[in-house]
């Protein structure tokens, strides 16, 4: 017989409807209370005190001052090993690399750029929302942070940063993940900014508040217009938008800066999520109803099984 | 009592026998050259295992930051624990939809799954760069409660550790209560209805927290954005990485009782392996529907059309659950053994592709690097599975997994040092408790 056909008692009955109202209750009744601040907005709003930096390929000479700088602030050995032990010429971002100068260049045309690379620091930064046990974490200014004695080495901020930002040490027995942190432990908590910024002569990148930034990048393109590939800043809106803004002349795809839609990945991974998961209500609710279901075939399994065992004799298996 | 009637067999190809209850395999040697092959490779594997311990993931793997998860995961967690939701698959259609021929087939689940599991685990173990700060699993407030991978790395060993090994511990009681000394039976009688108190409840969380993590493994994959193709990355990948595995823990439960039933020359039970291939087909058609409107919503429909190579991928992917969706809804396919089993390794691979596919093959982040795995990783892959083939075949030897006739059931416990021959003597000893 199936269960939605089986006579109930009035008692049945009443504890099934508390059961199951308790649940819903359980499960409708903090989305009210999530509405209003939600932890993953779709377009996420800076933080007052958030930094930034402003990065214009169209100023940036290629002269890599800013890697010895960044190397030195977080003591990171130079990647001599294409160059056969004497220079840093790292190929990319890697486990010794924070940030980098690379250079694009059309092989047609003459037309080249540079583009420096190192952490977006996202508004809504995925790999924070990926973090299993939140070892990395927004702090203050807005820097997104690691945290060696929370990382489990699972890799997923890997697989979730848009940027590939993250980089586990491969080849160490005691891994770290290595990415840029707005240089927060070495300089911003003294109110001093990033080696990175600190050290470029011609002002390719800036240091600021991010909202000053993007006032000036605005400013820029205002000034001389068409000089800016569409007119736009980069990191304005991708991903929900990032504390480290891009001006370039050339495609931001060419110089390597993924085409990204204005939504945070947080928002997208998380916003059914985040109501079911709310206080345990969809698993409670589930548990509910499955327990509902599973007691009533349980005890009827429970009376065929005794009348089995004494017309068969043989004791019934779980 | 009497046995079951079983007629004759005429074509070799109809269903006729009644599984009853749970029976060891008690013919033939346990120890063959196959066996011996599978421990080999399993020990290997361990081994290797242990060399990574004291070896760092670059050299040994040949993941690489792009690509981050290797085969462990994507394979050894993400595809085979797809296989292994059979205690997941049958035991709601059997305990909460009240599909009460299939408890019989529940133990052959519960054993596989439970190795499917355990092997996925210990790979993710070997495969997190720093395991020594998981003990954070057991401190609530630094849980990420917005991170898929909490939610998986906190439920999956909890399943496998409490809820599954719970739902097998009747298996190693049976078997001590045929082969332990007096105490032991009486410790026995005392501990059995308590576990009957219990089953009903932890049965809930044994569905519940499966019901969880199968889910969260797509939504894993939802914060990779778009660097997963766009006919694969989709809101509704939870809930089609949960049908996947419900379509694939059925599908593998089909597999693998018409595999062993021919390895050891079983009786098959017609009822129950047709009733099995009607929820695959059902769930089939629930996952083809899912993704079809899914793809429609979404204006993806021309993607899978376009004749590339993820196209292709998609349709062979979509025809591989397809072809057993509508084959195992004529009766005669359902009745034919032969059919049957074609048809469900159809299905599971057409569930472990959709299952693999969007971490690996549709996975294509921007940077222009490769990965394909090293030879230590796929041995300790390969080692992985072999462990848990090896350790099934040692459980259906040494405990009562495989569904038999219930008259086979008395005799078959006598190779473990049962020594009083009638069924009756042992339930009345059952019954006083």
């Amino acid at each position: 017989m199936n269960i939605l056909t089986m006579p109930l008692t009035r008692r049945q009955a009443f504890r099934a409807m508390f059961g199951l109202g308790g649940t819903v209750a359980s499960a409708i009744l903090p989305m009210k209370a999530i509405a209003s601040t939600e932890e993953h907005p779709a377009h996420p709003v800076a933080p007052p005190d958030a930094v930034g930096m402003l990065y214009d390929s169209t100023i940036c000479t290629g002269c890599k001052a800013c890697m010895p700088a960044c190397n030195e602030a977080n003591g990171l050995p130079a990647d001599t090993l294409l160059s056969g032990g004497i220079w840093d010429m790292p190929t990319g971002l890697n486990a010794q690399t924070k940030n980098i100068i690379e250079l694009y260049q059309d092989p047609e045309s003459d037309e080249f750029a540079f583009v420096k690379k190192q952490c977006m620091h996202c508004l809504d930064p995925a790999c924070v929302t990926g973090c299993p046990f939140g070892s990395l974490k927004k702090v203050d200014f807005g820097a997104v942070t690691w945290n060696s004695s929370l990382c489990i080495g699972c890799r997923y901020c890997e697989v979730a940063c848009p940027f590939e930002v993250p980089q586990f040490e491969w080849k160490a027995l005691n891994p770290k993940i290595v990415k840029c942190e707005f240089c927060y432990d070495q300089r911003l908590k003294e109110n001093l900014e990033p080696a990175c910024t600190a050290a470029c002569p011609t002002g390719a990148v800036i240091f600021g508040k991010r909202d000053a930034l993007l006032d000036q990048a605005k400013g820029r393109i205002a000034a001389a217009p068409d000089k800016y590939y569409e007119n736009r800043v980069y990191g304005e809106h991708e991903a929900g938008g990032t504390q480290v803004l891009y001006l370039s002349s050339v495609s931001f795809q060419k110089i390597g800066l993924p085409k990204l839609g204005n939504t945070s990945l947080g928002h997208y991974a998380t916003k059914v999520t985040s109501v079911i998961y709310k206080w345990l209500g969809g698993p409670m609710l589930m548990a509910g109803v499955l327990g509902f279901a599973i007691r009533r075939n349980w005890n009827r399994h429970e009376l065929e099984r005794l009348k089995h065992e004494k017309e068969t004799g043989f004791p019934d298996q779980l | 009592m009497k046995p079951t009637p079983s007629s004759p067999d005429t074509r070799g190809t109809t269903l006729v026998n009644h599984w009853q209850s749970g029976v060891p395999v008690t013919t033939g040697p346990v120890l063959t050259p196959l066996l011996a092959l599978l421990m080999a490779l399993a020990a290997i594997g361990l081994i290797l295992a242990g060399v990574r311990v004291v070896s760092p993931l670059a050299p040994f793997s040949s993941m690489n930051s792009v690509y981050a998860w290797g085969i462990w995961k994507t394979f050894n967690v993400m595809t085979l624990t797809a296989l292994g939701s059979g205690p997941l698959a049958l035991g709601m259609a059997a305990w909460v939809f009240n599909r009460q021929k299939l408890h019989v087939v529940m133990r052959t689940a519960l054993v596989s799954g439970f190795l499917f599991y355990a092997t996925g685990l210990i790979a993710l173990g070997f495969d997190v760069g720093r395991p020594w700060n998981f003990y954070s699993a057991a401190m609530p407030w630094r849980w990420n409660t917005s991170s898929a991978m909490l939610e998986i790395s906190i439920c999956m060993p909890l399943y496998c550790a409490v809820f599954l090994s719970f739902e097998i511990l009747p298996l190693f009681l049976e078997r001590l209560y045929y082969t332990g000394n007096e105490k032991a039976r009486a410790f026995l009688r005392h501990v059995s209805p308590l576990i009957r108190k219990i089953y009903p409840f932890a049965i809930i969380g044994a569905y519940v927290i499966p019901l969880m993590h199968q889910s969260s493994l797509g939504g894993l994959l939802l914060l990779a954005g778009d660097k997963i193709h766009p006919l694969w990355q989709s809101p509704v990948m939870p809930w089609l990485y949960l049908v996947a595995a419900a379509l694939c823990g059925f599908a593998f439960t089909i597999f693998l009782l018409l595999i062993v039933c021919l390895r050891y020359a079983r009786r098959l039970d017609g009822d129950v392996l047709a009733e099995l291939a009607n929820l695959l087909s059902g769930m089939c058609f629930l996952f083809l529907a899912i993704q079809a409107i899914d793809l429609i919503w979404r204006g993806q429909i021309h993607a899978a059309f376009a004749f590339d190579k993820m196209s292709l991928l998609f349709l062979l992917e979509t025809s591989l659950i397809l072809t057993p969706a509508v084959a195992l809804r004529f009766r005669r396919v359902r009745q034919t053994p032969r059919a049957l089993l074609n048809m469900s390794a159809l299905a599971c691979l057409g569930g472990m592709l959709y299952r693999f596919i969007p971490t690996s093959i549709a996975y294509a982040p921007m940077r222009s690097t490769s990965y394909f795995p090293s030879v230590p990783e796929l041995v300790m892959a390969v080692g992985y599975i072999s462990l848990g083939i090896v350790a099934f075949v040692f459980a259906i030897n040494y405990f009562a997994v495989l569904p038999g006739e219930a008259s086979t059931w008395d005799h078959a416990f006598r190779p473990f040092g049962w020594k009083h021959p009638t069924a009756t003597q042992a339930t009345a000893i059952e019954r006083e408790a």
